[in-house]
């Protein structure tokens, strides 16, 4: 099953454009969602969720029109938002129980299994009887993709859901995710490139509402090889080099500048090639 | 510091257009306020002697609206949050490590919130202000020039403290709960204890009390100026004195303690940890870090998904379970149960006292008053509950997590619904429980739990879910939550608006029932049971659109806006969807058109205004006919036939009309009320009808040959009454389905009646009519021809038989003659052996009979005595026959003989609460007497059964045999006469004591009802059915006559008069002639008090200022006081005269005595005394030791402060010293 966004545009009314012309095409698996904040990963996610109208274009799941068909898209859909909460005062066991029903799964027996399993494969069933308001933000995070997964959804949506977890928690995290992703779509919004490198088979960049790149990881820095060059630069002289090239990032290594350039070749000696990776890619994009 | 933050936040403040929108709506309470004052809202204009913009007024006005519910909640929402805020937003650690001082922060945000609030509070007084000076030209009478001072006063005696104190209360509680919800919960509390305090001030023992408890000073200020006549309140400043001062020290105190114990008690770093209602277990975070083994996806069970309508309902049952248990878990719930419980308890036991004595707490009372309180509180849980439910999901940020699930658009809202309505059932299970549990209490275990269930989950609920469903339809709509409560607050206050203006059409407001009819032990809820099932079909068809609309709008992810919410809703809008819309509105478009039918074709909805107006054009058209001679009715034969099931009544019979004038008449005026439907009225010899107005039932018939004089004649008449439908607020109550009781006011009458008139002044005005007066001059020759009762009869001779379904008992004066039951149906044959009053009853019901006889002593002659009542109410039989015994031995040895064969009492049901005499036929309301519980035990308990009795039996002379003619002053010779009647039996029967009390109530019932009169007050020679002047002052001022004169002489006096006017023919006696009868029998020492009981409004002002005793050596008391005595004389407004004293007034001297455990007042000392300075001394020596002394202690005198006659000694008041002044010796008190 394929998801086909086509010409997609969505504006706010107080005049964002949050969606211009979004074209993506996307088959099962994991697929990662780069942007930086605001570059509209929200509200495409929103969109499909269908937690959100669009202006013009349309989407298909398949056969489905999911602008159009919302409850047989929620039919199948698993979703993680980017903030979420849960009722106060409400024991994790409870509020996953409430899900399954909300899911449609009907068979009380059933229910208490898949339950039972969902939070035995988040290691959450031995905290199940404490309150979701007491969890740490991992833990949260971990209840978030279980219930994403209640009822076999053939589209599973997260939003930024590493977004402040310690190390540990993100690989734990980053683990469940990527058990999933085999048979189903599963869109993964972030802006952490390390998350879409070590996760997705496919990827589209965002930024200010429009796609600017499309294709899988590895093609993608295969196709900047040998075209990121560093150096170590002071500070005085960072206006001069932005002036003069393409900086697509900084950063402050022992009191100097480190600068990535940009260029189809190597702009002089004092630039030293670079393996590009993933980030490159991303910044060099975005910059663009 | 201080100044900064002062300062800052008050510009803050006023840049918000929350500030300025609240400022608006206080002003535009007191616009619309005093645009209803004025009568310019399209209600009918009263006549009142009082103007709207006097102290007095503008004090009742500001602090009805400033501490009422939605003053409370503004005030709430400015001050309470003024430090919350900051953790709100979670500022507070930005703000806390600023170097801020304490003082500064505190006290400068809450200066701030404080004037804040102020200022929207001067809205109000602008308001009324801007009005006054505005309408104060249109009409004198009600806005008087406009004084400054009347504003600043009550602002600083009321409206500054009492913000004070409700901004520190909920400042405080906010600020350390640290949550919104404690000050809406004291919000609450503080409506109950006004409330309250306000039930505890009917009670005639607590005055004082409430009045300093009151938090906010109404009743303080009310209990000072309770008895102020028209004109004190139009130009007396506000007294701040006594308790208004006490209260006002009280509370201020308290509020300042509690601002400085919140200032003492703030700590930044405290802050952090809220003071919560339970200590909440904060468990850390404990980390597993071990990595768990993750398992295959694949093994994760599969579940299948079911997306059936059958199981959407179990999502909609599952999410309302969740809701519920969210709802009545929740603190707030929680304290508003316990306090509407614990208002119950208070209140239930003071409802429906008289004279003190409370009445048994039968279901229906428990129902009503719990109801009435109970409706408060379950509003302000909708109003509250549904923004909580509404927006429950995006508070705790799960929307988006509910927004993706896969249930059905409808599953929200309508779990939302159900888990409110469920909420309110159960409050109704609470009210249920607390009221058995208080019938239990106080021992009464007729407990009707079928009558709970059917009045509160048959009627009541459907009006809850109704409001349940509107304000969850606001919340949603409007997808704001403040403003859904600002909406559904001002919707849920539409009943009030309406009643305001005078609005009758019931379809236009939300929720009505229709015609409503209090629940009656006889007649149950009576017919209204149809219409009030058909308008709430109709709002159920209503609440079904709503629930449609709200279910296709719910706020579904992230889409917010109006007009994409409507768009998705037309997505939604399927055929299931269609289906249901269209079964709504064909059920809300059948009743209504069903209702229209009813109450707008079938009857028609009359507004005030129509009726003013049809009323003005009756009295142009046939006022000239006032003067027309008319025959008088000698004999009256009617054939009644009751249809308790249809509501209706056939009455056959004819009149036998006699002309009593030398003149000839040639055309007769019979007048009907409009709801009789005539078939045929017929004269015995020809007439032609040459006025026929079918809409105000007047006509007049020509007769071809004039009647002579002397000459007589019959009229045939048919008539009946059937009603057709229901109408839109009243309903009948003539003929019930059992408990049927009207009188002869349905039936024909001759000549022009000026009952219809306008009788307001205004009103007359402005449909340029003359000026007229309440009652005709006491010595109006022509208004004396007619008895104030009827104005075409004098004595008549009555016969009828009257039927009634077969099992019902039909009941009308004078004496069965046969009874026999014919195709199903009873008849009865009654017949008058005397001549009676063109007065008289009909009464239907299924009646039990209690039986009883009266002797005679003199004569042997026996009296039947019947007691008709509704089974179950047997508690005061034995008292009614008591009574009846008593007031017959009384008046036919003090009065005259009594000219009945029986006395007869009938339960009818409490549409109406009094009882009233027809010749030997007395109908008495269920709802005052037969349900009194009276306790034995306690001599001050008044047995009001025992004396509305002897008042009722008393009428049998006093209107019966004597009555005056259409006058002032004539109800001093058949009320007032009745009250003195009935007080003399009762003090044979009870003794003085109860006296005292009984005569209390009167006492303080006639000083605060001549506050309120809107005309003139006037004395009792002169009164115009004024029921606070010839009840309740006439009951003092008899006593104190009798007291004066002399029980044997005032009878002595009466009977003479009796045996000069009983049964007289025109014209008929009138108060002048009464009250010269007494004049005569009162020595020439005392005929100033003829002048001043009778001819003029007397008022004194008597206390005791020092008193103190010493023993002597022989073992008695020379006792020592002053007293002061100031008499006035009082206009038709109040205005007061001071007048020379020089009267005879107790002087007393008490002690005090054991008897029965209980300490009881002894007379030691009780004599008249000559008062003929302003202060007077007295020395008294006595046998026993004193306790009390005073003048006039048992208050015989009208007197506004009654409570300073006497004084107490205490141990520091003995002296030893002689003083001048008068010295009386006595051997010995009684």
């Amino acid at each position: 099953m394929n998801l086909k966004i086509t010409d997609l545009s969505k504006t706010y009314s107080n005049g964002l454009k949050a969606l211009s012309n979004v074209n993506i095409e996307i088959g099962s698996g994991m697929f990662g969602l780069l942007g930086p904040n605001g570059a509209g990963k929200s509200s495409l996610m929103r969109t499909i969720a269908t937690l959100q109208e669009a202006d013009s274009g349309s989407i298909m799941l398949g056969d489905l029109d999911v602008l159009k068909h919302k409850d047989e898209v929620r039919k199948v859909l698993g979703y993680l938002p980017q903030d979420f909460g849960f009722y106060p005062k409400v024991s994790a066991w409870d509020m996953i129980n409430h899900f399954a029903i909300l899911k449609g799964i009907s068979n009380p027996r059933e229910r208490k299994e898949i339950c039972e399993a969902l939070l035995n494969q988040t290691n959450l069933f031995d905290a199940r009887k404490r309150n979701i308001g007491d969890y740490s933000g991992g833990m949260r995070q971990r209840f978030g993709i279980a219930q994403a997964l209640l009822g076999n959804p053939k589209l599973i949506i997260v939003d930024e859901p590493t977004a402040g977890l310690d190390p540990m928690e993100r690989n734990r995290f980053h683990n469940l995710l990527s058990e999933i992703g085999e048979n189903i779509i599963v869109i993964l919004s972030t802006h952490i490139v390390e998350d879409v490198r070590n996760l997705c088979s496919n990827m589209v960049i965002m930024n200010q509402g429009t796609v600017l790149l499309s294709g899988k990881p590895a093609q993608a820095i295969e196709d900047m090889k040998g075209k990121i060059w560093m150096k170590l630069i002071d500070k005085e002289e960072l206006e001069a080099h932005k002036a003069n090239h393409r900086v697509i990032s900084t950063k402050v290594v022992e009191g100097k500048i480190q600068i990535h350039v940009y260029h189809a070749s190597q702009p002089d000696a004092s630039f030293i090639p670079l393996i590009a990776d993933l980030e490159d890619v991303y910044f060099a994009t975005i910059t663009n | 510091m201080f100044k900064e933050i002062f300062l800052f936040e008050l510009k803050l403040w006023f840049k918000r257009p929350a500030v300025y929108i609240f400022f608006l709506v206080f002003f535009l309470f007191s616009v619309f306020g005093m645009l209803a004052a004025g009568g310019f809202l399209g209600n009918s204009d009263n006549d009142s002697n009082t103007i709207v913009n006097s102290a007095k007024a503008i004090t009742d006005f500001i602090s009805k609206i400033n501490t009422g519910f939605v003053g409370l909640i503004i005030l709430i929402t400015i001050i309470a949050p003024a430090v919350y805020k900051d953790f709100q937003y979670n500022m507070h650690p930005l703000l806390f490590t600023k170097p801020i001082s304490k003082f500064g922060y505190m006290i400068g945000r809450f200066g701030a919130a404080f004037l804040v609030a102020l200022f929207v509070l001067t809205g109000s007084l602008l308001g009324h202000m801007m009005m006054c000076a505005i309408l104060g030209g249109s009409d004198p009478h009600r806005f008087g020039p406009v004084h400054l001072m009347n504003y600043i006063e009550p602002f600083i005696y009321f409206v500054i403290p009492n913000t004070l104190l409700v901004g520190a209360i909920f400042f405080s509680l906010v600020t350390f709960t640290r949550n919104m919800i404690a000050g809406y919960v004291g919000c609450i509390a503080f409506v109950i204890v006004k409330n309250i305090a306000n039930a505890l001030l009917a009670d005639i023992d607590n005055q004082t009390l409430a009045a300093v408890l009151e938090p906010f000073g109404a009743q303080a200020f009310r209990s000072l100026t309770k008895y102020w006549s028209p004109d004190e309140q139009n130009n007396l400043r506000i007294p701040f004195e006594g308790v208004l001062m006490l209260n006002r020290m009280v509370w201020l105190a308290i509020s300042i303690g509690i601002t400085a114990l919140t200032y003492y008690r703030f700590q930044f770093s405290q802050f952090n940890n809220p003071i919560s209602f339970f200590s909440r277990k904060n468990k850390k975070e404990m980390l597993s870090l071990a990595s768990a083994p993750v398992l295959a996806l694949s093994d994760i069970p599969k579940a299948v998904q079911n997306f059936t309508t059958k199981f959407s309902w179990y999502q909609t049952w599952f999410l309302a379970k969740f809701e519920f248990n969210k709802i009545v878990k929740s603190i707030f719930f929680l304290i508003i149960a316990l306090l509407a419980v614990a208002s119950l308890m208070l209140v239930v036991p003071l409802g429906g006292a008289i004279y003190g004595t409370p009445t048994y707490p039968l279901t229906y009372q428990i129902l009503e008053v719990g109801g009435a309180l109970f409706r408060l509180f379950l509003n302000i849980i909708i109003i509250f509950y549904a923004g909580v439910l509404v927006w429950r999901e995006r508070d705790a940020k799960v929307e988006e997590l509910v927004g993706t699930a896969p249930i059905k658009s409808f599953v929200n809202f309508t779990s939302k619904l159900i888990a409110l309505i469920m909420v309110q059932a159960v409050l109704l299970v609470v009210i249920m429980i607390t009221g058995m549990m208080i019938q239990m209490y106080y021992g009464y275990y007729k407990v009707e739990v079928l009558q709970y269930i059917k009045d509160l989950f048959g009627m009541q609920l459907i009006g809850l879910a109704l409001t349940c469903v509107l304000t969850l339809f606001i919340q949603t709509i409007f997808n704001n939550r403040y403003v859904g409560y600002f909406i559904s607050i001002l919707i849920l206050a539409i009943p009030i608006v309406f009643e305001l203006l005078e609005w009758r059409n019931q379809m236009a407001l939300f929720n009505s029932s229709g015609p409503e009819l209090p629940y009656s032990d006889m007649n149950g809820y009576g017919h209204i049971i149809f219409s009030f099932f058909i308008f709430k079909l109709y709002w159920v068809g209503f609440g079904m659109i709503l629930i449609v609309i709200s279910n296709l709008m719910w706020t579904r992810g992230k889409e917010k806006g109006f007009k994409s919410r409507v768009r998705i809703a037309r997505s939604l809008f399927n055929r299931k969807a269609k289906i249901v819309m269209t079964l709504s509105l064909l059920v809300f478009l059948f009743s209504g058109g069903f209702i229209y039918y009813n109450t707008n074709i079938l009857n028609k909805v009359v507004s005030a205004k129509a009726e003013e107006r049809s009323q003005a054009e009756f009295e142009k058209k046939y006022k000239r006919y006032t003067k027309t001679q008319q025959p008088r009715i000698v004999s009256v034969n009617w054939n009644v036939a009751i249809f308790p099931q249809q509501l209706g009544v056939k009455m056959n019979g004819f009149y036998i009309l006699k002309n009593k004038s030398n003149k000839n008449v040639d055309s007769i005026i019979l007048n009907l009320t409009t709801r009789i439907h005539v078939n045929e009225l017929k004269f015995e010899k020809a007439a032609m009808k040459v006025v026929d107005d079918i809409t105000n039932g007047f006509y007049i018939y020509k007769l071809s040959q004039p009647l002579k004089p002397g000459d007589s004649l019959k009229l045939d008449m048919s008539i009946d009454y059937f009603p057709k439908g229901f109408k839109s607020t009243e309903a009948g109550t003539a003929i019930v389905y059992n408990g049927s009781f009207f009188n002869s006011e349905l039936m024909p009458s001759l000549g022009y009646n000026e009952q219809g008139e306008l009788t307001e002044a205004a009103t007359r005005k402005k449909y340029n009519l003359p000026k007229k007066e309440r009652m005709s001059n006491v010595n109006d020759s022509i208004a004396r021809m007619n008895t104030y009762i009827s104005n075409d009869a004098d004595w008549i001779n009555f016969e009828c038989v009257v039927s009634t379904s077969g099992d019902q008992t039909a009941v009308a004066p004078g004496y069965l003659i046969k009874q026999w039951n014919e195709n199903g149906r009873n008849f009865f044959h009654y017949k008058m052996d005397c001549k009676i009053l063109n007065f008289y009853s009909f009464l239907s019901a299924r009646y039990e009979v209690k039986r009883d006889k009266w002797m005679e002593p003199s004569t042997g002659k026996s009296v039947a005595i019947e007691i008709y009542y509704n089974k179950g109410h047997e508690y005061n039989l034995d008292r009614m026959i008591k009574g009846i015994k008593k007031s017959l031995d009384y008046y036919t040895q003090n009065f005259s003989p009594y000219q009945h064969r029986q006395v007869r009492i009938l339960e009818f049901p409490r549409y109406a609460t009094f009882a009233q005499s027809f010749p030997n036929t007395i109908p008495f309301s269920e709802g005052i007497g037969f349900i009194a519980k009276v306790n034995d035990k306690d001599p001050l308990s008044i047995d009001y059964p025992f004396y509305v009795t002897a008042h009722e039996v008393a009428h049998q002379w006093w209107a019966h045999q004597v009555i005056g003619g259409n006058v002032q002053g004539s109800t001093l010779m058949s009320e007032t006469m009745a009250q003195y009647s009935a007080l003399m039996v009762m003090e044979k029967e009870f003794g003085k004591p109860a006296m005292k009390k009984f005569l209390k109530y009167e006492m303080r019932n006639y000083l605060q009802a001549r506050a309120l009169e809107a005309k003139k007050e006037l004395p009792l020679k002169l009164v115009e059915n004024q029921q606070y002047i010839h009840y309740n002052k006439g009951s003092v001022i008899m006593y104190a006559l009798k007291d004066y004169i002399g029980e044997d002489s005032l009878n002595a006096a009466l009977r003479k008069y009796i045996a000069k006017v009983a049964y007289q023919e025109p014209p008929y006696t009138n108060s002048i002639e009464f009250i010269s009868y007494l004049k005569a029998a009162t020595p020439d020492s005392l005929k100033y008090i003829i002048n001043d009981m009778f001819e003029s409004i007397t008022m004194y002002e008597n206390k005791t200022t020092k008193c103190s005793y010493t023993k002597t050596k022989d073992g008695k008391y020379l006792v020592k006081f002053s007293v002061e005595s100031k008499k006035m004389k009082a206009d038709s407004i109040g205005k007061m005269k001071e007048e020379l004293i020089a009267d005879w007034i107790d002087i007393g001297v008490f002690g005090s005595k054991e008897v029965d455990g209980k300490k009881t007042d002894t007379e030691l000392y009780l004599q008249k005394r000559k008062i003929t300075k302003s202060k007077m001394d007295f020395e008294i020596m006595v046998n026993e030791e004193p306790v009390k002394v005073g003048i006039d202690p048992y208050n015989k005198l009208i007197d506004r402060t009654p409570d300073n006659n006497m004084k107490s000694f205490n141990g520091n008041d003995k002296e030893e010293n002689d003083a001048g002044g008068i010295s009386v010796q006595v051997s010995s008190g009684k």
